[in-house]
């Protein structure tokens, strides 16, 4: 572990992230005069619609970007850590469309009774699907000990939620869908301050019980018997990974709907930066750089064909996928060596 | 330093089943076991079981005398630490980093390493040499590298336990030896208890302190490593078969056969660069010196009286403390004998075992041929019966039981000093010299020091003795250490000059002259010179001498008692008037029963039973005594199916083609006629016949399990050693008297143990009178303290009967070095 070269890393992604925060709070489809915005965002502006969209609209969409992402990502890093694989993710295996598919269950079955579900409720139901998901994942995993064929489970269980999530939409109300549908696709748009409150806490204490892990997940690197003959209390330490994982997956799906790709991918872009796989390292990186790579893909997502917004996991794919095939190549060649 | 570190207590591991039951070993400090064994016989399951990664199944594993699933983790993990072969492929890790993960144990919650911690690390790199490694990526340095940091990883922990799963697998030569001398470094200096498996037998060998032999679900054998590393048993534990080995050359473990003295010349040269670099001083020669040594008698001609030497031989170096067990590899008899376990064996082997006073084994005669015609004969390997062969196919066979006969042999050179070992017949048939086992053939392979005995009663000495020695090969000659004279009888003195020409004559040296003994013990066939008494005594027990007679061993309790005559009748011109008339076993039961009808036995014998006279069968006999006999399985040959008996007891007996061997042991209750004063005395012997007896309503049976019936005072049983025991034979003695109005004194008699101890006893002191024993013992290359000798001769002199006990332990067998042809 080269600590300058990670240093160096933690200050470019906090520089980063500061920059993009700015980017994000400052650009937008309503161009709004940099001077004027500045002013809104130190507090000597209070009023106006520029108020409006800089304080309720886009701040509490980068806070939820950074949040989300970062939670996000952690989540992924918190998987392959449990696998002891690193092509999985909430995403890929099927974690976030059993979120989608319980939160889309919810919201219309609550919503043609007139219920209207709050933040945490959302945060609840995607939390059981998630669960359910991630059961199901466990016990192919238990099955069959090939990581390929759990990804392949993975991704057929995601296939199966979105197809039902689809049917649920398709005969749902005409009121629901459009945003249903905008949800169901992934987007960072609407969220009030309220969203960001819930979210921030649930995902902050994630982040705490994490960091307070990183002493067993270090050990556990080396796999389960080393683990356990250290003194790691193998059965905790599992089950904690699969709640605090399958917690912060749920929790950015029923804000956020399914963000593809940046759980897989920023861990490894991560440890590429660093060069190491210490969860010292990992955990703090894996959380920022997904802030970064959401902040700036949400952006993309805003602006690039403004007016028109692009769902954020369109950008994601389109940024991360190839990030992931790479690693996967590189792995491929490594192994053979 | 042998405090207990880690102990089993008869566990049993497995993951959904059982894979290894009852296994119980401890680890003592400072101490190295190695589990050895074929793959997939559990040695990692039982590795990771220990470490508690496993639950055991049943039992309890102790760690420092606590139960190990009791203890908290983080307490185990600082007591015991492991090194998997499970592939450790942490991405993006130093080997530093993973070095210190072994400080777990010991760091707080967030595992940041203190300076104690720190200071652990670096003596860990330090003690596996790793620091030029620490600072690089665990996956880009080599196999042998990775093994050494996880050796690391393993010491770091700081465990009194160090438990590793084959360390070295893998590895080239250089690491192999680099990691194991490692792992001798540190039981010997870090005073760990360590625990491995091991699938180098050769590196094992010299690592070990203690090996664990691991196959078929059990622990095989735990021992040092010159215990367990026989060739024979690794040939079995592994199942290599005689020619797969050649790939290997020689190893180590091959040619460690006690048999081959003490030599190893791959290890004597430093042969092996494996050996040559890890054999320490300790290691080097301390405990060449042991080993088996192996005597061999051989006879001139059929009944020369080898049996009897080899008797006489086993009680007295039994009586001088060693451990000897009797080997004879193939024997051809009509007497077997049932061992513990069931198996069968030939009965001069256990006569043999009795003298050196241990249990008969069946691997000590593990081919038996019991002949039930002129030319077939039933085969016998390792207690069970193969099949029934004729001479020219049983002469193709022989060639596939050498092994068969060496594994029998290493299983007794594992618990004996010296073994004795009997030829058969003449060493010199010429025509049959092809893959001999019995013989010269046998002593080869035994590397065996031979001793030449002729039958002087039968004439021709010297034609005999260096006659055979003539045939010989030179190789043979010279495996020859002495010569005995057998069977004189007379003046010994006459025959001293005939001492000097053999000496001359036939370089040997004449060990002595044995006198024509009068020993009762058990007769290894049916050649035997009781059959020829002819003399009636007051008390008359007449045995109907069966063409095919068996076990005629139960007969020779009788005679212990004076004015008892037992003969063996052969025709009904000769039975006369007897008091008991016996039937003994038969190997072919249908063809003597017509035999006995063809010779006027049957009417002979009803008339006798007319007069109200004792009749017993005795197994062939007893089926004999039956109404019919019955062979659907043509178990004795083609042609015979049905034969009517005796009819004298109301019982019929169908042949199978399974054997019945057991141990008896029962009461004789109900019994009728001169038995009836019996009822309630105790019967022990033993069952040995392929027929099953079911009687008819109104036959009384008379011992326990329907084993016999009788009516009137006809008697059939299938127990053979009926009389042995001495109540049974006095009463039995004492009833028949008192019918016939004889009086025999019975007073002498004793249990058939206690006699043949005396007659044992006896045996060994009259070989010690007429045979050079110093003579042979140094000729063996047996060194005898002094003192030693004069207390025992003495002993023997005063007939004191536990000289025996006095002899102590055995002397101290000193090296032969340069005499080892193997």
């Amino acid at each position: 572990m080269n600590k300058r070269r990670c240093l160096l890393t933690f200050i470019c992604i906090s520089v980063l992230l500061l920059v993009l925060m700015a980017w994000n709070t400052f650009m937008g489809s309503i161009g709004i005069p940099f001077e004027r915005a500045l002013s809104i965002v130190f507090g000597s502006v209070q009023d106006g619609t520029d108020y409006n969209i800089i304080i309720n609209i886009r701040m509490p969409r980068v806070l939820s970007a950074v949040f989300l992402g970062g939670g996000l990502a952690l989540s992924g890093y918190l998987l392959q850590t449990f696998f002891a694989n690193p092509i999985v993710g909430p995403f890929v295996l099927g974690i976030s469309s059993g979120a989608k598919l319980a939160v889309a269950l919810s919201l219309i079955f609550l919503l043609e009774r007139g219920i209207h579900l709050n933040a945490a409720g959302l945060v609840l139901s995607a939390f059981a699907g998630a669960m359910l998901a991630m059961a199901f994942v466990l016990a192919v995993s238990v099955k069959v000990k090939n990581m390929s064929i759990l990804v392949i489970c993975g991704i057929m269980t995601g296939y199966i939620c979105s197809a039902i999530t689809d049917l649920i939409v398709t005969f749902a109300d005409d009121s629901n869908i459009v945003n249903l549908h905008n949800w169901s696709m992934g987007s960072l748009s609407g969220m009030d301050w309220q969203d960001v409150k819930i979210m921030a806490a649930i995902i902050t204490v994630c982040l705490i019980v994490s960091v307070l892990m990183i002493k067993p997940v270090g050990a556990y690197r080396l796999g389960e018997s080393y683990a356990k003959t250290m003194g790691v209390n193998i059965t905790l330490l599992r089950v904690m990974l699969i709640l605090l994982s399958s917690l912060l997956a749920a929790c950015v799906t029923a804000f956020a709907g399914p963000v593809s790709f940046v759980g897989i991918a920023v861990p490894h872009l991560i440890g590429g930066l660093t060069k190491t796989s210490s969860p010292k390292i990992m955990i703090p990186g894996a959380f920022l750089g997904g802030a970064v790579i959401t902040l700036f893909c949400d952006g993309i997502a805003r602006t690039v064909f403004a007016p028109t917004e692009v769902s954020i996991s369109s950008v994601t794919a389109v940024l991360l996928v190839p990030v992931v095939i790479v690693m996967m190549v590189k792995r491929r060649g490594a192994n053979s060596n | 330093m042998t405090e207990n570190r880690l102990e089993t207590k008869n566990i049993t591991i497995g993951y959904e089943s059982d894979l290894i039951r009852e296994i119980s070993l401890s680890l003592t400090a400072g101490r190295i076991v190695t589990l050895i064994g074929p793959n997939g016989c559990g040695k990692t399951t039982l590795l990771k079981t220990v470490c508690g990664l496993l639950r055991e199944r049943e039992g309890v594993i102790c760690l420092n005398g606590q139960d190990i699933h009791a203890m908290r983790s983080k307490e185990a993990a600082r007591e015991l630490s492991i090194v998997t072969t499970a592939s450790v492929r942490p991405e993006r890790m130093t080997c530093r980093e993973i070095i210190e993960t072994g400080r777990y144990p010991y760091t707080g919650v967030m595992g940041i390493l203190d300076d104690t911690d720190k200071a652990a690390v670096i003596k860990a790199i330090e003690m596996t040499d790793t620091a030029e490694v620490a600072d690089r990526e665990f996956g880009m340095i080599s196999d042998g590298q990775k093994q050494r940091v996880l050796l690391a990883r393993a010491i770091c922990q700081e465990p009194k336990v160090l438990i590793l799963d084959e360390p070295t697998s893998y590895l080239d030569i250089r690491y192999k030896l680099d990691i194991l001398n490692r792992i001798r470094k540190l039981a010997k200096e870090e005073n760990m208890a360590v625990l491995l498996s091991l699938h180098e037998l050769e590196i094992a060998r010299e690592l070990s302190d203690t090996v664990v032999a691991i196959g078929n679900g059990k622990i095989r054998k735990i021992g040092t490593p010159k215990e367990v590393f026989t060739e024979s048993f690794i040939r079995e534990l592994f199942g290599i078969k005689e020619k797969e080995a050649d790939l290997l050359g020689q190893k180590p473990w091959m040619g460690t056969d006690p048999s081959a003295g003490v030599k190893d010349p791959v290890r004597k040269h430093g042969g092996s660069h494996t050996d040559s670099l890890l054999i320490s001083e300790e290691n080097m020669g301390a405990e060449q010196t042991s080993g088996v040594r192996v005597l061999m008698v051989q006879g001139t001609m059929s009944n020369a009286g080898k049996s009897l030497l080899s008797a006489g031989l086993c009680r007295i170096f039994t009586q001088d403390g060693y451990r000897v067990a009797p080997f004879k590899a193939q024997n051809m008899a009509l007497n077997s004998y049932i061992t513990a376990d069931g198996l069968e064996m030939g009965r001069a082997q256990v006569v043999q075992a009795e003298c050196c006073k241990r249990e008969p084994q069946s691997c000590m005669n593990p081919v038996l041929l019991k002949p039930f015609s002129d030319r077939g004969s039933q085969v016998i390997v390792n207690g069970k019966v193969v099949g029934n062969m004729n001479a020219a196919e049983y002469f193709a066979y022989k060639k596939e039981l050498i092994p068969e006969i060496k594994n029998a042999f290493d299983t007794l050179a594992q618990t004996s000093d010296l073994i004795v070992v009997e030829g058969a017949g003449s060493p010199v048939e010429l025509n049959l010299l092809d893959n001999d086992i019995v013989n010269m053939g046998l002593a080869k392979l035994l590397n065996a020091k031979v001793i030449l005995a002729g039958d002087i009663d039968r004439g021709g000495i010297f034609a005999q003795l260096i006659g055979t020695l003539d045939l010989f090969g030179e190789e043979d000659r010279d495996r020859v250490i002495g010569l005995i004279v057998n069977k004189f009888r007379g003046d010994q003195a006459l025959f001293e000059k005939g001492r000097t020409i053999l000496a001359e004559k036939s370089g040997k040296k004449v060990l002595g002259v044995v006198p024509y003994l009068d020993i009762h013990i058990d007769d290894e066939d049916s050649l035997t010179d009781q059959f020829h008494n002819r003399t009636v005594a007051p008390f008359d027990i007449a045995v109907i001498r069966l063409p095919h007679i068996s076990n005629f061993t139960d007969f020779n309790v009788f005679s212990q008692l004076s004015g008892v005559s037992v003969r063996y009748v052969t025709s009904v011109e000769t039975l006369e008037d007897p008091d008991i008339v016996i039937i003994p076993g038969s190997k072919n039961t249908i063809g003597d029963l017509q035999w006995l009808k063809g010779n006027g036995f049957v009417e002979a014998i009803r008339n006798l039973q007319k007069e109200n006279r004792v009749i017993f069968g005795i197994c062939g006999g007893y089926q004999m005594l039956g109404r019919k006999i019955s062979d659907p399985f043509e178990t004795e040959g083609p042609g015979k199916c049905e034969e009517t008996g005796l009819a004298l007891l109301p019982v019929d007996t169908v042949l199978e083609q399974e054997k019945t061997r057991t141990v008896f042991s029962g009461s004789i209750e109900n019994a009728s006629g001169v038995l009836s004063g019996l009822c309630g005395l105790n019967v022990e012997g033993y069952e040995i016949h392929m027929g099953k007896t079911t009687p008819y309503d109104g036959a009384d049976p008379f011992t326990d399990h329907g084993t016999g019936y009788c009516s009137g005072n006809v008697y059939g049983t299938y127990i053979h050693g009926f009389f042995d025991r001495k109540e049974i034979l006095t009463g039995f003695i004492r009833a028949v008297c008192a019918q016939r109005g004889k009086t025999i004194d019975t007073g002498s008699v004793q249990d058939m143990r206690d006699f043949k101890e005396q007659q044992y006893d006896l045996l060994a002191s009259e070989l010690r009178k007429h045979l050079d024993i110093g003579a042979i013992y140094d000729m063996l290359g047996i060194k005898r303290r002094a003192s030693k000798i004069s207390r025992f001769e003495e002993a023997v002199q005063s007939c004191d009967p536990d000289a025996d006990q006095n002899a102590g332990n055995a002397d101290q067998i000193t090296g032969n070095a340069g005499e080892d042809i193997r």
